[in-house]
């Protein structure tokens, strides 16, 4: 019995401490699932149309979100003393880069348009924009 | 012509943005499944053994102290788009590997450690319109370990078709070979849901569990459930419980009905644990000899020399779950959502424990104070501001 209670204990100091650890973890995906309710709620889908559009929308996502972190990360290396090679490089990402997103933007809209119709495509950016902008708004708060 | 032009054009705008996107050699993702890892532990406190019978008069008491360790990852996923680019399908392989050692405590003689590993695999396969299919194979040979014994092989199967009416509602019919309950079983698999998975939603699988799943913030879940649990093992004849004492080995087996509350707490997106309490009713284990079901190869086993049933009692259950690597997004993706139920409501190597579908985000509602920087950095341009 002892035995069996030094494993109990064990099993819960493991789960404290891997939750005392992680705790700044959660934030990114508290964002995405206030982001995902708010376009949710503006949308209004019906159930064909959110059957199509989310794994689309998701994908699109991943991709648009995958290009900053990629473009954020190697501007971060930059070292104090960039070379000429260097910085031509960093140029060149950062222009096909904001390319790249610029045609998935073209290409998605053209899928998300065939889905949910263009009335409901306009409403997703207006969703998309005040949703960024009560970010925004939330930090600004925060930092004053 | 117009139609043809159309889709000319379309995918000469998907191909130029693919090949933008993969000159930039980012790495993207490559499955929809987390590797997850389940260390489960069960207990139940002994219950006297009251009858005069020879055997029971041997064994004096019965309990049970369980562990499983469970790991499930993806190795394999195949994405692809129909003709006309909107409706994503995939196929998603796994391999499920479970170590379950048994402890059937009887006061009477010593305890007997029982072992059952197995390494499965599984195949989703997501049609991208209505229906979810789902194959599982698991493979598993249990042994005494306390005691001489000989390894003996089984297998557990399922196969699943899935039915989502709408995200509110889904049906699933298939065929379960399974031991959940104390012997080997070809079992029809019913199932119906009614709710989003992501909300309060009722789920009553035959025969694996019935659900009332109680979403309380996105930090919590509450559930209500009842679930069989059992299985066969190899035990080994060491006591010589078995009068033919040349028989070195038989078969130990068990069920019972857990019908209690659990409480799942998911505090990010790669660990979360639960503790569960309840009744188990319907407790009964059997001793089966080798010796008296030597040609049962297909069906279930008939002959036993020693059968008890027990009172209900209470039980405790608590579990870690660790949830490893980056996974595409799914938000909202109802066949997904599905196709994650169904693994985690399955659980490999026929243990019929879940680890709480903690990869379905729960919506959240909005506080102006949530947001920092760092969390929405990849979300937002510098032009936004």
């Amino acid at each position: 019995m002892k035995f069996k209670m030094k494993q109990l204990v064990n099993i819960l100091l493991i789960a404290f401490f891997l939750g005392l650890s992680s705790f700044s973890k959660a934030q990114g995906d508290k964002v995405e699932a206030l982001r995902v309710s708010f376009i949710s709620k503006r949308l209004e889908l019906t159930s064909a149309e959110a059957e199509k559009f989310w794994p689309v929308y998701n994908e699109y996502n991943d991709k648009i979100k995958a290009i900053r972190k990629n473009l954020r990360q190697s501007f971060r290396k930059i070292p104090e003393n960039i070379t000429e090679k260097e910085a031509e490089e960093l140029y060149v990402l950062d222009i096909k880069s904001r390319q790249a997103e610029t045609d998935l933007h073209k290409q998605y809209s053209e899928k998300i348009k065939g889905i949910i119709g263009v009335k409901k495509l306009i409403k997703l950016r207006n969703a998309e924009e005040d949703f960024k902008r009560q970010i925004i708004n939330s930090i600004k708060e925060k930092n004053e | 012509m117009l139609i043809t032009l159309s889709a000319v054009f379309l995918f000469l705008n998907q191909s130029k943005a693919q090949s933008a996107f993969d000159s930039l050699k980012i790495k993207m993702a490559k499955h929809y499944f987390q590797t997850v890892i389940v260390m489960d532990g069960y207990r139940k406190p002994n219950q006297e053994i009251k009858d005069t019978s020879n055997i029971s008069k041997r064994l004096k008491s019965y309990g049970v102290n369980q562990f499983i360790f469970s790991l499930n990852t993806p190795i394999a996923t195949i994405d692809r788009f129909s003709k006309d680019s909107s409706i994503r399908k995939n196929t998603h392989i796994l391999l499920t590997a479970n170590y379950m050692r048994l402890q059937p405590v009887f006061d009477g003689i010593p305890t007997h450690n029982l072992v059952k590993l197995g390494i499965g695999g599984r195949m989703i396969i997501n049609t991208g319109k209505k229906a979810v299919w789902f194959i599982d194979v698991s493979p598993f040979v249990t042994k005494d370990v306390t005691y001489p014994s000989a390894p003996y092989f089984r297998m557990a199967s399922t196969i699943v078709y899935s039915h989502n009416v709408n995200d509110r509602f889904n049906w699933r019919i298939g065929i379960t070979k399974s031991f959940l309950w104390g012997n080997r079983y070809y079992l029809p698999f019913i199932g119906l849901r009614f709710g989003r998975l992501d909300k309060t939603n009722i789920s009553i699988q035959f025969p694996r569990s019935i659900n009332i799943n109680l979403p309380v913030n996105r930090k919590l879940q509450f559930s209500i459930y009842t679930k069989p649990q059992g299985g066969m093992f190899n035990f080994s004849n060491h006591d010589s419980i078995y009068f033919f004492p040349d028989s070195k080995t038989f078969h130990f087996t068990r069920y019972e009905i857990n019908t209690g509350f659990r409480a799942d707490v998911r505090v990010n997106s790669w660990f979360n644990f639960y503790i569960a309490t309840g009744f188990s009713t319907k407790n009964n284990i059997t001793f089966y000899s080798e010796r008296a079901n030597p040609s049962k190869s297909a069906s279930g086993y008939r002959v036993y020399f020693y059968d008890k049933d027990f009172a209900p009692t209470m039980f405790f259950n608590a579990g870690l779950v660790l949830k490893f690597g980056k996974t595409r997004s799914f938000y909202n993706d109802k066949n997904l959502y599905d196709a994650i139920d169904l693994n985690n409501t399955i659980g490999g190597g026929d243990n019929n424990i879940s680890n709480g579908n903690t990869q379905i985000l729960i919506p959240s509602k909005q506080k102006q104070q949530e947001y920092n920087l760092k969390s929405v950095q990849d979300l937002i341009d510098y032009n936004d501001f």
